[in-house]
């Protein structure tokens, strides 16, 4: 049965109780937030500005926003089964990959009609979408299902042989290389520069995609019959059966919509990136995993913040510490949310973290 | 539960004790090692490892593919020898694109076991070499690598790292050449050529293999004695989707990347020209290659490719006359339009082995006689133009070529004149 | 399978561990000293001592370890620092050496012999292991996961990156993908130096003698009182807790003594490997040893043995050796070799959904998983 640790009655709170209580509430906005602004003081005391950072601040957020699309499937499924499905951010690839596919059969290349190529890119997008969100409903079926009553870790353990198998359909696909891809959006053209700080095509590419999808996303849960089944089964499945809602049924959309979410974020990716590799995915998933924590997994609002400020993190370590430890430094931080404030920025105490 | 320590210990040790005897036996009957090191039969065994899985799979068939070609030529004879070539892989799934030490380890054995082998032609990548060299060299087997350009391999100047080249030959013996100029001289090439280029500014990264972080030594050192200033050293991690932070800190006039197409070089490159519109991009031979610079194999934009210039120990046709017949008789025997550098490595390979073999008569199967044979290779006429094998196992060949992108081909420019001290 | 279990009950165990070695010892008398085949057996009786100690954390303790590849790298590097020329200008240049081969006696670094770094690396890896394990300590389930797996991937950017890290005389931590090379060969006193050059038989039976010891120490701990505390936790938490089982101690020693079986198998590759390279210890790793225990059977120390022969076994031999070709000879381009991960996951997949006991179950696990639905949804949330 439950383990939750019983809250103490609030009357009982003494100063030192309040005091933790703040500390693990605002003590990791005050962690994240303690790099930035010792980066901004110390720019402007070396350089007179902020311009360095301003650009850092930039591409972490366009960068972050392909992130959250991806920490957005990871949030999703975890609402609902309390399940990591580490298989999500191979989907992810596999998005990038049918949309690729699809860029040849669609002729879709540089230098085309800027509208049909608009179009071109939705229908990939769209097919995409379809794609990995049925792919992700067939790993649940095959992968997670049988085993909803198994003990909790086995189905965290065939995910992980399902994440092999895709990067391996992956190296199948495509070898085991990284490949460059055609500049569509031409990514790097400088958009705008505003006292230094460029914003280039791709930034605003991440935003435009991200921003609505998000919305809609919410929109979807909050408002739709589903989206309502949905938080039914994340909050108490057998309730919610008793509610007369398909558990079942429910479960297999939210794999969907994740998956839909990742098929997005792959052609975003391979937009931005200009780039494409089977094990983009692996990565990837581990860096959206991390922004779900930080921001409370199975919080929707928490993912898409952890994602931007994950994205930022990356790029300010990568600045200022060198590409090779950026890793470490995103590793590192979601080792301290996951020991000091396993709930995240603003998530609710999940079981887990007891 | 009377299983106590002392009683499987007791019952542990007679088999380790067991092993030891039977290791003693194979030091008398074993083979390889001190003097009568003599292959048996008249066929002898030629082994060619590098890695055929992952990224360098092109390039390795390439020497393959060269080394195939050499054999031939001499119609698989040599004396009254006949010779078997057999290529194996020394890289794995869970190290594609590089050599696995394990596999490595096994191949340089499999060579070792068999009584036949006269000659081991590997590994690709200097880490490798690291690993096969002291075996080969304990069983007194000859090898040589088409493609190490690792300084420490053979010599212990700058760029190399303390112990090195000895810790390799536990024998003592020198037992290994190469047919690539070392490192020394191609960061030479690479910081000439972007003096040339009126630089004074360079930034360099590298990839963190054996071979990036020891060529970018040697660039460096180059650099210092040639007045061109080295900024922001970097080391990339090949897993990073992209490298545009690092990218804004490039301002130097020229930016070089030591490192291998397969450590995500086509994004390094792509990045860095993107974030600065002006810098020119300088790449070594580990790029000089179609994956890299054909945008329809997933190399880099042609707009980028026209700022890159990279170098290879290779001259073109024009500069190296005698090379045109034999990439013909490739691009016939493989059915190819272009043919990768390395195929003439592979081709040189494999040629030089023979001719040590040739030059050792009688004692083409005495492992001992094709080494000396091998080392002491003197002004011989080559594909890559004359050149000896010093005592080091180095060739005396400096000759770098400058290569251009042209439709997504490495394409000879010119013989670059390095300033070597 | 029911009579087999019974007969590696209770003292059947000192005659079946007995026999199977008896025979493992035997079997590169068959072959060349220095076949392909007796690298392999090396492999899965490495792997088979790596395997076990993952099985204390998982199968026993129950705590998914995802990083277990950290302690690997640990061993390896303890190896790697105290055995090789790394620290090259040691006491002036001359080394520091303690019972080192004969060979290794005059080179310059730090060189001690075989048997002291197993105990280094012991020590080492034991305490790395309950650094891991510490932050774990308040988490459950999947969030163990996700911290190990994360502290896996520091350690391995630690590993590639350390050729940055310097101190002293201009050491570096490790040598990064350049890998520390040569590494001293195990020389135990009064045997001749094992010479992978050579023979490869010495290796096999020295790490044959580690698997015994092992197999030795995970028998008497799981029937030990720590090794019911560890089953009781796995069990149940809470319950373990009420009856008095110590969880920070007890969780932080399965940690140490997982991780001690890791360093030693570490150190003992990276002598037989002669390098130390960071590419070896990548994720993939992790999961290559999870998928022995968990094809074996969680918590089965007979099972998890076979398992990670079987699998060492498919990666080393079957894939690459026997059926590498076969997707040519039915016309498509490609070696099987470059889907060794997939098979892998396929197996793990398989397994977890047909038979999640594994080829050799635990009594305790077969019992619950062959017992009525183990549960309903309920149980599974709240584990």
């Amino acid at each position: 049965m439950s383990t939750n640790t019983a809250t103490a009655d609030p009357a009982s709170h003494r100063l030192s109780d309040t005091l933790r209580e703040a500390a693990s509430k605002y003590g990791l906005i005050a962690v994240l937030l303690a790099l930035p602004v010792y980066l901004a003081i110390s720019d402007l005391i070396s350089k007179g500005n902020l311009t360095d950072l301003g650009n850092n601040l930039v591409l972490g957020l366009s960068n972050g926003a392909i992130i959250a699309l991806v920490a957005l499937g990871y949030t999703l499924v975890y609402g609902i089964i309390e399940l990591i499905n580490f298989a999500h951010g191979e989907v992810f690839m596999i998005g990038s990959f049918v949309a690729f596919g699809l860029w040849g059969t669609f002729g879709i290349s540089e230098g085309m009609a800027v509208p049909g190529m608009i179009v071109g890119l939705l229908a990939a997008m769209i097919a995409a979408m379809i794609v990995c969100g049925g792919l992700n409903v067939m790993i649940e079926r095959v992968a997670y299902k049988p085993l909803r009553n198994a003990p909790k870790l086995a189905p965290l353990i065939t995910a992980i042989g399902m994440s092999f198998i895709l990067q391996n359909v992956g190296i199948l696909w495509r070898g085991s290389s990284q490949a460059s891809v055609p500049d569509l959006i031409n990514q790097s053209n400088d958009l705008v520069t505003i006292g230094g700080v460029v914003i280039n095509n791709g930034d605003v590419l991440a935003a435009a995609v991200t921003i609505p999808l998000v919305f809609l996303l919410t929109s979807f849960i909050n408002r739709s019959r589903l989206g309502k089944a949905m938080r039914a089964t994340a909050q108490d499945p057998d309730a919610a059966r008793l509610m007369g809602i398909n558990v079942n049924t429910t479960i297999s959309m939210t794999f969907l919509l994740g998956g839909m979410l990742a098929g997005a974020a792959g052609l975003i990716n391979l937009l931005y990136q200009t780039s494409i590799w089977y094990f983009q995915g692996f990565q990837a998933g581990l860096i959206a995993f991390t922004a779900a924590v930080m921001g409370g997994i199975g919080n929707l609002k928490g993912a898409v913040l952890g994602g931007l400020i994950i994205g930022c993190i990356g790029q300010l370590a990568e600045f200022r510490i060198g590409a090779e430890w950026t890793a470490v430094v995103v590793f590192a931080y979601l080792v301290l949310i996951m020991v000091f404030r396993p709930q995240g920025l603003i998530g609710e105490e999940t079981r887990e973290a007891g | 539960m009377r299983f106590n320590r002392a009683t499987a210990l007791g019952l542990l040790v007679p088999a380790l004790a067991f092993g030891v005897a039977a290791c003693g036996d194979d030091d008398e009957g074993g083979g390889g090692g001190g003097g009568g090191n003599v292959a048996e039969g008249t066929t002898l065994t030629i082994y060619s490892s590098l890695p055929l899985q992952g990224t360098s799979r092109g390039q390795s068939e390439a020497v393959i593919n060269g080394e195939k070609l050499a054999l031939d030529e001499v119609g698989g004879k040599v004396g009254k020898y006949t010779i078997k070539y057999v290529s194996l892989d020394d890289s794995t799934a869970q190290n594609p694109g590089t050599a696995d030490e394990g596999k490595t380890a096994q191949n340089a054995r499999q060579a070792v076991r068999d009584k036949s082998t006269i000659f081991y032609l590997g590994e690709f990548n200097s880490g490798g070499t690291k690993v096969s060299l002291p075996i080969l060299n304990k069983a007194g087997i000859p090898q040589i690598s088409p493609s190490n350009t690792y300084i420490g391999l053979t010599t212990d100047e700058p760029g190399s790292e303390p112990g090195e080249p000895d810790k390799y030959y536990p024998t003592g013996k020198r037992t290994y050449a190469r047919v690539v100029p070392r490192d020394k001289i191609q960061g030479a090439a690479l910081v000439s050529v972007m003096k040339e280029d009126g630089c004074q500014t360079a930034t360099l990264w590298n990839d963190k293999s054996v071979y990036g972080a020891g060529l970018a030594r040697n660039i460096k050192q180059s650099a210092e004695q040639n007045d061109l200033t080295i900024e922001n050293e970097q080391g990339t991690d090949k897993n990073s989707p992209n490298y545009r932070a690092i990218a804004s800190k490039v301002k130097s006039d020229c930016f070089v990347w030591a490192g291998v197409t397969g450590e995500n070089g086509v994004q390094v490159y792509k990045d860095v020209a993107a974030a600065n519109k002006t810098v020119k991009l300088y790449g070594p031979d580990g790029v000089t290659e179609e994956a890299f610079s054909n945008p329809k194999e997933g190399g880099i934009p042609a707009s980028v490719g026209a700022r890159t210039k990279t170098t290879v120990a290779t001259l073109g046709a024009k500069d190296l006359p005698g090379s045109e017949p034999i990439l013909e008789k490739y691009k016939q025997e493989y059915n190819t339009q272009t043919v990768d550098p390395y195929a003439i490595y592979g081709y040189e390979t494999m040629a030089l082995a023979l001719d040590a073999l040739k030059r050792a008569g009688d004692k083409a199967n005495d492992r001992e006689a094709v080494t000396e044979a091998l080392l002491s290779t003197k002004d011989r006429q080559s594909v890559l133009g004359t050149y000896s094998i010093d005592a080091n196992g180095d060739t005396t060949l400096t000759d770098y070529g400058l290569y251009v992108i042209k439709n997504g081909q490495p394409t000879y420019s010119k013989k670059i004149e390095a300033a070597v001290s | 399978m029911s009579n087999l279990r019974g007969l590696l009950k209770g003292k059947n165990n000192l005659v079946v561990s007995l026999v199977a070695l008896g025979v493992a010892a035997i079997l590169p008398l068959f072959f060349d000293p220095l076949s392909n085949l007796t690298n392999n057996f090396i492999l899965a009786a490495a792997f088979v001592v790596m395997a076990l100690g993952l099985n204390i954390v998982v199968g026993f303790a129950g705590l998914l370890d995802l990083g277990y590849v950290a302690f690997y790298a640990f061993g390896a590097y303890t190896i790697g620092w105290f055995a090789s020329d790394h620290f090259s200008s040691v006491n002036g240049g001359e080394g520091f050496h303690i019972a080192a081969g004969e060979f290794a006696s005059n080179l310059p670094g730090i060189h001690l012999n075989f048997l002291v770094i197993v105990v280094v690396a012991v020590i080492i890896t034991g305490i790395a292991g309950m650094l891991i394990g510490l932050p774990t300590l308040r988490l459950r389930g999947d969030y163990i996961a996700i911290v190990t797996l994360a502290f896996g991937e520091i350690i391995y950017r630690f590993a590639v990156n350390g050729d940055e890290i310097t101190f002293g005389e201009g050491y570096k931590l490790t040598n990064g993908r350049q890998a520390i090379s040569p590494i001293d060969s195990i020389d135990l006193p009064g045997f001749a130096p094992f010479d992978s050059a050579f023979s490869l038989r010495p290796f096999y039976w020295f790490c044959l003698v580690l698997v015994g010891i092992v197999l030795l120490v995970n028998f008497r701990l799981r029937d030990s009182r720590l090794g019911r505390a560890w089953i009781a936790i796995r069990e149940d938490e809470v319950a373990a807790a009420s009856m008095g089982v110590p969880l920070v101690k007890t969780k932080l020693l399965a940690y140490a003594t997982g991780a001690a079986f890791g360093g030693i198998s570490g150190a003992f590759l990276g002598s037989y490997l002669t390098s130390v390279n960071a590419n070896n210890f990548q994720f993939g790793f992790s999961i290559f040893i999870l998928a022995m225990i968990i094809l074996g059977g969680l918590g089965s120390i007979w099972g998890v043995a076979i398992g990670a022969i079987l699998l060492s076994f498919i990666n080393t031999y079957f894939i690459p050796e026997v059926f590498n070709e076969v997707p040519r000879k039915i016309g498509l381009e490609f070696d099987l070799t470059i889907l060794n991960f997939g098979i892998f996951g396929f197996l793990i997949l398989l397994v977890m959904v047909l038979r999640p006991q594994g080829i050799l179950p635990e009594r305790r696990r077969a019992l619950e998983l062959e017992g009525v639905g183990a549960g309903d949804a309920i149980e599974v949330r709240a584990p």
